[in-house]
């Protein structure tokens, strides 16, 4: 039948106009998501600094659930770091999902800017203004100074402690819990319903015309493939929960 | 014969019954896409409400400094005013009403505008930068601008996945039956000049 042998390069086209545009991306280099929640692109940090900022946030996420990230790269090229640190967050999903806790602190060292970047599930906590206080007082004054080390273990001291400091609210009930995974839809009676005739409608489809039921199968299957896993809190990696951010935060210089 | 009757009868039902199926997945596909828009609409408006929350604070601090410039505050409260007359019961729908959406768009720009000749007054005031509750606020008002950015970005990105499946071939057609309950969703534009930079240029 030409209509089926038509609807494949038809609904590939179509599936290619609706794919999101990546000519944004490519517009601004976002890296991949980092495995580390300390990221050191050019050395910065001492290695003994690095590496119990990365011990110090493992157990603080251990600990409340949140996730802090701390990126240090050299520029953000032509794109403005507000939109660079928004697209970074959004692509590597720093926090969990549905609670949006996480943070990222960005320091780009030719570019001499820094931003906090705030999940929204944080922005009570740690808001624009004490965002930029720990930017101006305690992050660009050090760095100035060329106490690279101080500055950036100062930042994440003010910031971890405004986190806790506001944890009496909706804490997680268990802190090292992972993601909850997300179980199997339950179903009502009505969608039972609905499900029934759908499958005897592809029941019939694949009696009259197999080649296009095959391929629509295909393609409910494939596009059932991207939903995040839960995030793996153990073994020093890390992982982005599903998090997002809305801009919040603040941007500074020195 | 009535063998072939019956055999005809299942089959128009089973056209029938696909024909709803299909018309059942086009139309909760426009009901969901049309809820991301509207949901993206409220974060719009809960950062635009954000810098309007933030304009009298900022006017009295200013003001305490630089107490000569009535103009730019007489501006910039008309344009906060205006902005409180868009973001009442107008803007119920204003996310699929493009005279309401165009509406809400100009007087936050007028706000915008009005609070950035603010910012540039400021600058004549040099112990306003020493003002510890100033610079509070304005960098508030620095992530407040980026927010906005933010989600109107998000906004046009919804709207537009919305516009693409409405105006996509088969759904088109099926979308029509509706009238404005699927109407297009309008865009947020940049502002002229304002292509690069989102952002309050202090």
């Amino acid at each position: 039948m030409p209509a089926s042998l038509a609807a494949r390069p038809a609904a590939l086209v179509l599936a290619a106009l609706l794919a999101p545009v990546p000519a944004r991306a490519a517009e601004a280099p976002i890296p991949p998501p980092p495995r580390a929640r300390v990221t050191d692109t050019v050395s910065l940090l001492s290695p003994a600094v690095r590496q119990s900022l990365e011990r110090r946030l493992e157990d603080h996420e251990r600990r409340t659930g949140h996730q802090v990230l701390v990126w240090i790269g050299e520029t953000t090229g032509d794109t403005p770091v507000e939109e660079f640190a928004v697209e970074a967050f959004e692509r590597w999903k720093v926090g969990r999902a549905g609670r949006d806790d996480g943070l990222v602190l960005f320091v780009f060292t030719a570019d001499r800017k820094a931003k906090i970047e705030v999940g929204y599930g944080l922005e009570d906590r740690v808001t624009d203004l004490l965002a930029s206080r720990v930017i101006r007082e305690v992050l660009a004054p050090r760095l100035q100074a060329g106490d690279a080390d101080g500055a950036v273990t100062g930042a994440v001291g003010a910031l971890l402690a405004a986190i806790d400091a506001g944890g009496g609210g909706p804490g997680p009930p268990s802190s090292a819990a992972p993601l909850p995974s997300r179980g199997a839809p339950t179903l009502g009676p009505a969608q039972k319903v609905l499900l029934g005739l759908a499958v005897l409608a592809f029941l019939v489809l694949l009696i009259t015309n197999p080649s296009l039921a095959i391929w629509l199968l295909v393609s409910i299957a494939s596009g059932g493939r991207s939903g995040g896993g839960g995030s793996g809190a153990g073994s020093g990696g890390w992982r982005g929960g599903g998090g997002r951010s809305g801009g919040g935060g603040a941007t500074g210089s020195w | 014969m009535a063998k072939w009757g019956a055999i005809g009868c299942v089959g128009v039902l089973v056209v029938a019954l696909v024909l709803g199926l299909w018309g059942a997945g086009q139309y909760n596909t426009l009901v969901r896409l049309d809820q991301e828009v509207q949901a993206q609409w409220a974060q719009v408006e809960n950062v635009y409400q954000r810098r309007a929350d933030l304009v009298p604070n900022l006017v009295e601090t200013v003001k305490g400094a630089a107490a000569f410039e009535k103009d730019t505050f007489t501006a910039v409260a008309e344009a906060r005013a205006r902005v409180g007359q868009v973001t009442g019961g107008a803007l119920q729908n204003a996310a699929s009403d493009p005279q309401a959406f165009q509406r809400f768009q100009e007087a936050q720009a007028g706000l915008s505008s009005a609070l950035s000749r603010l910012m540039v007054v400021v600058e004549r005031y040099p112990e306003l930068k020493a003002n510890q509750s100033f610079l509070g606020l304005q960098s508030q008002l620095e992530s407040t601008e980026n927010r906005i950015a933010v989600e109107r970005m998000r906004f046009n990105e919804k709207a537009q996945a919305f516009n693409t499946r409405r105006m996509s071939i088969p759904t088109v057609f099926f979308a029509g039956f509706f009238g404005s309950r699927f109407a297009e969703k309008p865009y947020f534009k940049a502002a002229e000049g304002a292509e690069t930079a989102p952002t309050v240029q202090f």
